[in-house]
């Protein structure tokens, strides 16, 4: 009863506050209501007790409730973002839905085929959130958001197709060079690293997250990455977990992975690097870091792995908090549309350090939570190979120069003055050749106040790093992929 | 020869169906070559060596399994339809402003002109043609370097993918994009239903619903763009 409640709960929510997606403050408050509500109801799931329904296993293990419930609390803080900036008229009921799909996912991680289909429907119903328009708006819906959709569209079918025809492949596996005939570990690696590459946005299939995060609202890129990138990333570790032969056939497979994740990392911080973009060059630094996560999982090592999964829960808090700060810095502020901002910091001190905050989280800056992650990933690679660790370094260097040259083109140029007093009306001036006033609007304390809280957070578990690690390096203890491989 | 095509109606039915949703630039040959693809895959996995009856209707024996898979892609097909007939989801005038509503008189002027001064040409067929010979070929080379199931089985499946990713490839509009996604699920549901030793339900459901939700996406953004650009063609799009 549980299961079912947390699965379809958030659906017959989404299509009550469907109705009243007109009314801002019923339909948010309503959102957050059923945000708590399946909170409350994941702390009460019993961990690692499978039910049988319907002839599929539901279970949850510690990790997959602690990835639900910080999904949960980016999409309530996430909600409550919205009481404060423009949000599309659907974007309550859509990200509801979405939350019952990934909820429903993560329990059915022992049921691949249904897993995999279950990612498929979330990105579909994702694309609803892409191209939607705020509540009254008077403009039509831009080519732009309709190009990320239909990229999307694609990309999560192709993805939904190479997942599921690998599983597929794996229910009729044979081992190497029976009857005659090559195993089909290769082809299912290279199905999968296709289908969880398009999904987790890694190179060269990264182009999708950078429309989407440059094109769609900044809460909806939040609910994509964290909910679902996040989810694909649970779901690549479950597959090594139920099929270890994956593993085991593929060394070199493998290995590839890594490479391709460190690749990954340095590209994408190189495009950053070169495109100083308040969205940009953040959308890229979190591809940068999905390869980096990419290869703790494919490092298959019980120190890998850990750095790859606590990344992954430092990721999901820094996209929440650069993404806030980024809706927050966005904000008008009486100079035309056009005029590239350089001063942000100096107009919007506390978003604009919050955006700073949530970079050095993402790049892993101590005493932020971030160092220990990726200290754990370096010493993965070092145990694989030094020139692992050579491309890392390289990574993270460019990622570094990255974060440095968007703060000095962006936060930290010099700021404009304000005009201190009002100009005085000049004969036959008319009204549309007045300039706009150029008054701030002041910044919401209260949720910045939430994401120096969340900073802070991280940096009490950068220092004090066992709080995480002793349940991660648990859940790892039963992985048996992590033994075949190391 | 005969005996080929009474034993392989359904497979030519998959080949000739499938080649049509890649050649053809119209969305009513489209969506007619959809229809006739669902009903040939149905065909196909309703042979006993794949899965047994147990169900009598109209004095037909057809399985369960068959049956949904028929009804999700029918749904799928009428989705697409309904949204082909009325296309656009219409903005509300008194809800736009001037520069909108400017914007999308321009567009509809562009559409309209455009219908006017482009017949249908034999150079939009090239593409397809070499694609739909380049499909061939690899679906019959495939199954021989690649053999998963029986050589029928992967000749369909080979088939349906192929055509279906050079759908999505060459399509010139939305709904014939949707419609290579919707022939690529397509493809692996019949790949799961033909080899899986136990078909369990649950997938299949799932696979089912994902027809219906993929051509539904197809259907809002095919709405969403013809509102805008009074036209489903992609390079209006991409037009800036």
């Amino acid at each position: 009863m549980l299961y079912l409640l947390i699965i379809f709960f958030p659906a017959a929510m989404a299509a009550g506050l469907f109705l009243l997606r007109a009314q801002i403050m019923p339909s948010i408050s309503g959102g957050m209501l059923a945000v708590i509500v399946q909170i409350a109801l994941v702390l009460q799931l019993p961990v690692d007790a499978p039910v049988r329904l319907l002839g599929l296993t539901l279970t949850i293990d510690p990790l997959g409730r602690l990835v639900m419930l910080t999904i949960l609390g980016v999409a309530l803080f996430s909600y409550v973002v919205t009481f404060f900036i423009a949000h599309g008229e659907n974007f309550v009921p859509v990200s509801l839905l979405i939350l019952g799909i990934t909820n429903a996912t993560v329990l059915l991680m022992q049921e691949p085929f249904v897993a995999s289909l279950l990612m498929v429907s979330s990105g579909l119903l994702a694309i609803l959130a892409i191209v939607d328009l705020p509540i009254g708006s008077t403009v039509l819906v831009e080519r732009s958001p309709l190009i990320t959709a239909l990229h999307y569209l694609v990309l999560v079918l192709l993805s939904g197709f190479a997942m599921y025809m690998a599983y597929v492949l794996l229910t009729i596996y044979w081992p190497t060079e029976q009857n005659g005939q090559g195993s089909p570990a290769h082809l299912i690696m290279a199905l999968l690293i296709v289908g969880f590459g398009m999904r987790l946005a890694i190179f060269p299939f990264q182009s999708w997250l950078i429309e989407v995060t440059e094109y769609a609202a900044p809460m909806v890129t939040v609910l994509i990455i964290t909910a679902l990138n996040s989810t694909g990333l649970l779901f690549l570790i479950a597959t090594f977990q139920f099929f270890p032969v994956i593993v085991s056939e593929n060394a070199h497979g493998m290995q590839m992975l890594m490479y391709l994740g460190a690749v990954t990392m340095i590209l994408a911080a190189l495009f950053g690097l070169a495109t100083p973009h308040l969205r940009r060059t953040p959308s890229y630094l979190i591809v940068a870091n999905s390869g980096l996560m990419l290869f703790g999982v494919a490092s298959a090592s019980s120190t890998g792995l850990a750095g790859a999964i606590f990344e992954l829960f430092n990721q999901m808090i820094a996209v929440l908090i650069i993404f806030v700060s980024i809706a927050l810095l966005e904000r008008p502020d009486g100079r035309p549309v056009v005029t590239i901002r350089r001063d942000l910091l100096w107009r919007w001190p506390l978003a604009g350090s919050g955006f700073i905050g949530g970079l050095l989280l993402l790049l892993g800056m101590p005493p932020f939570s971030s160092y220990t992650s990726k200290l754990l990933i370096y010493d993965a690679a070092a145990h694989a190979s030094p020139i692992f660790v050579v491309l890392l370094g390289i990574g993270s260097l460019l990622t570094l120069a990255a974060i440095a040259r968007l703060l000095y083109e962006r936060l930290l140029g010099a700021a404009e003055e304000l005009p201190t007093e009002e100009m005085p009306i000049l004969l036959a001036t008319q009204e549309i050749e007045r300039q706009s006033d150029r008054r701030l609007l002041s910044e919401p304390v209260g949720l910045t106040v939430v994401l120096f809280i969340l900073l802070g957070v991280c940096g009490v578990i950068g220092l004090y790093p066992q709080i995480l690690l002793t349940m991660i390096d648990d859940v790892i203890r039963g992985l048996t992929f992590v033994r075949t491989a190391s | 020869m005969a005996e080929f095509f009474n034993t392989q109606w359904p497979l030519i039915g998959i080949a000739l169906s499938a080649g049509l949703i890649l050649l053809a630039q119209q969305w009513r040959s489209t969506l007619i070559g959809l229809f006739f693809n669902y009903l040939f895959v149905a065909a196909f996995l309703a042979q006993p060596q794949f899965i047994k009856p147990d169900l009598t209707l109209l004095g037909v024996a057809i399985s369960t399994t068959v049956l949904v898979k028929l009804i999700a892609g029918l749904s799928a097909v009428l989705i697409l339809a309904v949204t082909a007939l009325t296309f656009s989801r219409d903005y509300d005038a008194d809800a736009l402003d001037e520069f909108s509503l400017a914007e999308l008189r321009r567009a509809a002027r562009r559409a309209q002109r455009k219908q006017l001064v482009a017949p249908l040409r034999f150079a939009d067929f090239v593409v397809p043609m070499w694609a739909l010979i380049l499909a061939a070929i690899a679906s019959f080379i495939l199954p021989r370097l690649y053999p998963i199931g029986s050589e029928e089985v992967d000749f369909a499946w080979y088939w349906l993918t192929l055509t279906g990713i050079f759908t999505i490839v060459t399509a010139n509009d939305l709904l014939k994009l949707g419609l290579g996604l919707l022939v690529c699920v397509s493809s692996i549901d019949l790949l799961y239903t033909a080899i899986a030793s136990t078909v369990q339900v649950f997938p299949l459901a799932m696979l089912g619903l994902t027809t219906i939700v993929l051509s539904l996406s197809v259907s809002y953004l095919s709405g969403l763009m013809y509102g805008r650009l009074k036209t489903l063609e992609l390079n209006e799009l991409y037009k800036r």
